[in-house]
């Protein structure tokens, strides 16, 4: 990889492993740690990486790290009072995307962490399972789960939100 | 793919997972179609996906190194171009050939002068060494080789006196027995020529057996130096000497017959098998070597340093 190249990477993936970080821990500053110590290590390891498989590997790096974080910190799950500044949360308008999020902070880190990278990234079962070290099946399993835990939050939300 | 009640929750949740193959899509929607009721089971589902959300991560600009290499590489160059070069003695005194006027470790911390000169020293020690190990003894001490025992006789009295034991322990005085029995007849023949001839020295005590060093002398007298044993040291050997009267005449006299036979050499066959060994002290004249010793340790010290360095 050149240094073009990592450089095209800072500027199309960095919003999205920070993105994924800090809506799993919920904390920027260490999101933004996070984020530079992958893009340190890519930038480390860029003549063994190809541009294709960039960001994919970033990724990947992001979340261990992320995983090793909330080992040591213990930080998951957290408390309502986020330490997110109001300026980094994003302007979630709906109540239905409130609860939402609540429900998804609720749920473990592994089920979490799927659903983001599906939904925010759109990575496929494959590539998720590449990331996270599981197995495409596993993959699939997990994430059912966790939409059908979501579902049922949120149907348990509704009526409140109603 | 059969969608029924069984299975429409798994291909709902491959469908808003994208996960299915458009043909496949196209089947869940035809599906939802004909099935109303079916279609707020899948808006419940579609509910629980995020929509994208717009966070920038603020650093951005921090992680890309182009910034780095314009800004850093572009002071490091203006460093390099201030510092003002390298004088031209300088460069020299870098390089290799300049060099070989001091000192060059080699790897196996000798240069070739330092090993000529140590493997020249090398040769005058051995051939030193050789020369002290193949000298003929001069003093009449009992010489033994492995297979024969020459006990040499310059004159009467020393032999009779002498039994020279060059370092002798206890065991080589124990082994000295067998060597006094062996040697019986000469011892005899000694005692008996000093009583003929009225010519002794000095006596052994029946106690006490004496190691004897012979210092060489010009004449037949014979200068002895006589060390006592313990007293409690049970003597293998014990030879009953009569003292004689030094008479000063019959000193410078002429050998006799009886002399001139027994100042020859016997060789007596060893080849018992508690023979004694006898090896002669290896002595080096401190004074002759001292400079040879001196350039030896100078060149190891030499060869020391220079592996530290």
């Amino acid at each position: 990889m050149t240094d073009k190249a990592y450089n095209d990477c800072v500027d199309n993936f960095a919003d999205g492993v920070y993105r994924f970080i800090v809506k799993n821990i919920r904390h920027t500053e260490d999101a933004q740690d996070i984020v530079q110590s992958a893009f340190e290590k890519l930038w480390v390891n860029r003549d063994q990486v190809l541009p294709e498989k960039a960001k994919s590997y970033l990724f990947t790096v992001a979340y261990h790290q992320m995983i090793d974080h909330i080992r040591k910190s213990n930080k998951m799950p957290l408390s309502e009072d986020t330490k997110i500044p109001q300026q980094q949360i994003v302007q979630e308008d709906e109540e239905l995307k409130q609860v939402l999020m609540r429900a998804i902070n609720e749920l473990n880190p592994i089920q979490k962490s799927l659903v983001l990278l599906k939904d925010y990234e759109g990575y496929s079962y494959q590539e998720i399972g590449e990331i996270m070290h599981l197995s495409e099946s596993q993959v699939k399993v997990y994430l059912h789960r966790a939409r059908l835990i979501l579902k049922t939050k949120l149907s348990a939300y509704a009526p409140t939100a109603s | 793919m059969q969608l029924n009640e069984s299975t429409y929750e798994t291909i709902f949740l491959l469908y808003i997972d994208k996960e299915l193959s458009p043909k496949e899509s196209l089947e869940v929607e035809a599906f939802i179609a004909d099935n109303p009721s079916y279609a707020l089971e899948m808006e419940a589902l579609q509910a629980t996906v995020l929509s994208s959300v717009n966070i920038q991560y603020p650093f951005k600009e921090n992680l890309k190194q182009q910034g780095w290499n314009a800004t850093y590489s572009t002071i490091i160059k203006e460093d390099l171009q201030a510092i003002p070069g390298l004088s031209t003695s300088f460069k020299n005194a870098l390089k290799k050939e300049v060099a070989t006027e001091g000192i060059i470790v080699k790897p196996f911390g000798f240069n070739q002068q330092k090993f000529t000169f140590a493997a020249i020293a090398a040769c005058l020690m051995v051939f030193l060494g050789y020369q002290q190990l193949t000298k003929t003894p001069a003093s009449n001490s009992i010489a033994v080789n492995t297979n024969t025992l020459v006990v040499p006789n310059t004159n009467s009295t020393k032999t009779s006196d002498e039994i020279a034991l060059s370092n002798a322990s206890p065991k080589t005085f124990a082994k000295a027995e067998t060597l006094a029995k062996t040697n019986q007849q000469v011892i005899t023949k000694l005692q008996l020529s000093n009583s003929s001839k009225t010519q002794g020295i000095h006596l052994l005590q029946k106690e006490s057996i004496a190691m004897a060093e012979t210092a060489p002398t010009n004449n037949s007298i014979n200068q002895t130096v006589i060390t006592k044993l313990p007293s409690n040291y049970n003597n293998p050997i014990t030879i009953n000497a009569i003292p004689l009267p030094i008479s000063s005449a019959n000193i410078d006299a002429e050998p006799t017959e009886v002399e001139k036979i027994l100042t020859s050499y016997e060789i007596i066959d060893t080849e018992d098998p508690d023979r004694t060994i006898f090896i002669a002290n290896f002595e080096i004249d401190g004074n002759k070597l001292r400079g040879l010793k001196r350039k030896v340790t100078s060149l190891f010290k030499n060869n020391k340093s220079e592996r530290n360095k």
